[in-house]
């Protein structure tokens, strides 16, 4: 009969509400050191209390009077606006002890509304290294509201936080459909709420004036005009050198241990369709992909090293003006950097952005940042066709190609967030206002937990969608079989082949053969499909189980051909999941169909032109 | 609210986005910038929610490369980084200058 009691977190950015909602509810939400991680709300059940609760995380706020979508979301859910939500019952506002006064003018904007609240003084661990001395009890007596000290990053006050909420738990839930909270006209300015503040600090609060001597030399160096830059482009050159040099003996050993098993399960099954199915299906197509794994790995682990630091919002603070000439700004560099990683969250991420026309340059560009379900891709090609070699003393010629397909990416971004911005002038600026959180040393912990989950996300990925497209992949390239007057090779006849041979023509003009073709629509549910599909492809149809891969696109693909084909993964497929997150966060069919039609028609021009200039530069 | 505070008709006002590097100084107002249209008023209302009140010391950390755009602050122990069109709202006077000015 009773629904469980509701409480949600509602704070500053940055000031770890989420870090507080994994500790009591045992989820694994992101954490990272830059504001705006969190742009959803996301419900958990608090563990260990003696009757259940729901407990929300919310994107983080500085004030109710909200300027980005995501500040908005925090809003309507606090003041019970969102359709079909009830509103919480008890709000846990949860303060930076480091940021005092923006955590409490917040709190008391909360205040007004006189709904139950309680107070998590988080980041105490921080605070006390700082010199801040806070006496909390007295600060609790002055504003009216329990405050309860945390560190969220080891459990400190955890418990006695979830002992407080059990309290609280024992009462009823609010019944649902009861009236939505109104947002009253501000009735305090601004300035007579902080000169409370300010007097309550004064009295309960001892500050030092400075902030740790190495953040502000750090923050000179990496935030120097010039010198920044090069620190910001060194870092990238070093991930890129990393994905390539550093994990190559890994991705060896696994390739190897998989040509092992394929031949191993060749020598002991009788031929016949199982051993066909096992080897050619199974291990060409799901080894193909995971061999890519310690690549992903490693760009995870830099990627979220970068973010627990603290060091992305200096780099959008560098950026900032480069990327305003283009309709873009520093705001909108963590969405599209995310986008390395892959474009959904990237996309999700646009929330921060205020500016609605930036944002939607955003979203649309955000899909020609190379996703990491493209990596395997690029470094399957890579390998198969360029040489390794040694430039310019230490430079990875594979490496510095996969630079250049990075970076190819970028730059037809840029190209085209500056055409979208040309066609809108004279209108309205929106400010940058973006916090530079404190520095921080990345928790091993952190690292540890993101990378276990991303390496868990591509083998679930390898385990189902991949499994499952090389499966159907696999029966429709060898049913049906080859007539008895067959002059072809078998797999020309199957379903398969026959598909390829119907989409070749249209791809003709851009050099694809139609074992490519078919790579391309298993393509649009995982990037990385393409990868086992044509191990799948020509697995099938070579005699020899030899399964590797490159050694057969080396063989069967001329240089521009695989240029051509590295050039339209540039560009398009963008999965599935792309394009459905794209139509949510726009809400518009017109916007959705628009991103998809252009980045294929980019997609085409860009494999096209590729494959003729590469053909005359050729011959 | 009201925002231009600023004793503007005495002293030829200091705005943020004139001071130097590492310049200390004090905010004493904010103004009114036409460069961000009918939502003046807001940005207003969030710079002084982030705590750019008069009276509120401030240090110039640095400038980004191109036109020394965006600049970054900070204010009552936290930075932010503010275009010029936001830093140029806000009236500052000098308090203490590291360098010459
Ligand atoms: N030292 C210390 N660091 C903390 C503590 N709580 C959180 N952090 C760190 O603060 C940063 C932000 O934490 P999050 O939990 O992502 O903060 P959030 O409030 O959810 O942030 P948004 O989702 O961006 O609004 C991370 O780098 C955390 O590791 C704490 O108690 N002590
Ligand atoms: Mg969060």
């Amino acid at each position: 009969m009773s629904t469980p009691i509701r409480f949600a977190l509602i704070g500053n950015p940055n000031c770890g509400k989420t870090s507080l909602f994994n500790r009591l509810t045992g989820a694994r939400a992101k954490v990272a050191n830059y504001p705006g991680v969190t742009v959803e709300r996301r419900s958990g059940m608090v563990t260990g209390l003696t009757k259940p609760a729901e407990l929300l995380d919310l994107p983080g706020t500085y004030s109710l009077f909200v300027t980005s979508p995501d500040e908005q979301v925090a809003r309507d859910v606090i003041l019970g606006k969102l359709a079909g939500e009830r509103r919480p019952d008890l709000l846990i506002a949860v303060i930076d002890a480091c940021n005092l006064r923006l955590g409490l003018r917040l709190v008391m904007e909360l205040k007004s509304l006189n709904r139950p609240m309680i107070l998590a003084l988080n980041q105490m661990d921080e605070a006390k290294r700082r010199g801040i001395s806070i006496n909390t009890a007295a600060l609790s007596q002055a504003i009216g509201i329990p405050i309860i000290e945390t560190v969220a990053v080891n459990s400190q006050g955890v418990a006695e936080l979830r002992t407080t909420l059990d309290g609280y738990a024992q009462q009823s839930a609010t019944p649902a459909g009861e009236q939505t909270l109104t947002l009253s006209d501000r009735q305090e300015s601004v300035e007579a709420l902080y000169a409370e503040i300010e007097s309550i600090i004064s009295q309960h609060v001892i500050q030092p004036a400075h902030l740790p001597r190495w953040q502000d030399r750090l923050d000179s160096l990496v935030m120097h005009p010039l010198l920044g830059l090069v620190v910001l482009f060194s870092i990238l050159l070093v991930i890129f050198q990393a994905v390539f040099a550093w994990a190559s003996p890994v991705v060896d050993l696994i390739d190897a241990a998989f040509s092992g098993l394929g031949s191993v399960i060749g020598a002991i099954l009788p031929d016949g369709i199982l051993k066909d199915f096992l080897v050619d299906g199974l291990i060409a197509g799901v080894g193909g992909v995971l061999v890519f794994l310690p690549q992903i790995i490693i760009l995870f682990f830099f990627i979220l090293v970068l973010e627990d630091t603290g060091y992305l919002t200096r780099a959008a603070f560098l950026l900032d003006r480069p990327m305003r000439g283009l309709g873009l700004s520093g705001r909108s560099f963590i969405p599209l950097l995310s986008s390395f990683a892959c474009a959904v969250p990237g996309i999700m991420a646009t929330r921060t952005i205020a500016d609605p026309r930036e944002r939607f340059i955003t979203i649309m560009v955000a899909p020609l940042m190379t996703c990491s379900a493209r990596l395997p891709v690029y470094a399957l090609i890579i390998a198969a066709f360029i040489p390794e070699q040694t430039v310019w003393g230490f430079f990875n010629l594979q490496g510095l190609t996969l630079f250049a397909l990075y970076f190819a990416g970028v730059a037809s971004a840029a190209l085209i967030a500056w055409i979208m911005r040309r066609r809108t002038s004279g209108r309205e600026e929106f400010p940058l206002l973006l916090e530079l959180p404190t520095y921080r040393w990345p928790m091993a912990y952190h690292l540890l937990m993101g990378l276990r989950e991303r390496a868990w996300i591509f083998i679930r990925r390898v385990g189902t969608i991949i499994l499952a497209l090389s499966i159907v992949l696999w029966f429709l390239a060898t049913f049906p079989g080859a007539p008895a007057d067959a002059t072809l090779p078998a797999i020309d006849y199957s379903f398969a082949g026959q598909l390829g041979h119907f989409m070749q023509p249209l791809f003709a003009p851009l050099g694809f053969n139609w074992q490519m073709c078919i790579a391309l629509i298993p393509a649009m549910g995982a990037r990385e499909v393409a990868v086992s599909a044509l191990a799948t492809v020509y697995a099938v149809g070579e005699e020899s189980i030899d399964v590797a891969l490159g050694s057969a696109l080396a063989a069967s693909w001329s240089l521009p051909v695989a240029y051509a084909y590295l050039a339209w993964f540039v560009y398009a497929p963008q999965c599935i999941s792309t394009i459905a997150v794209v139509k949510r966060e726009t809400n518009s069919a017109k916007a959705t169909t628009f991103f998809t039609i252009y980045l294929f028609a980019l997609a085409y021009f860009a494999a096209w032109a590729t494959y003729q200039i590469a053909s005359a530069i050729v011959s | 609210m009201n925002t231009a505070l600023a004793s503007e008709a005495l002293i030829p006002a200091l705005r943020l986005d004139q001071c130097r590097k590492g310049a200390h100084v004090r905010v004493t107002g904010l103004i009114a910038q036409p460069l961000f249209g009918t939502q003046d008023e807001r940005v207003s209302l969030r710079l002084k929610e982030l705590g750019f009140l008069p009276g509120a010391p401030l240090k110039v950390i640095g400038f980004g490369l191109l036109g020394s755009d965006p600049l970054a602050v900070q204010v009552n122990g936290t930075k932010f980084a503010l275009r010029r069109a936001e830093a140029a709202k806000i009236c500052v006077e000098l308090v203490v200058v590291s360098t010459a000015l």
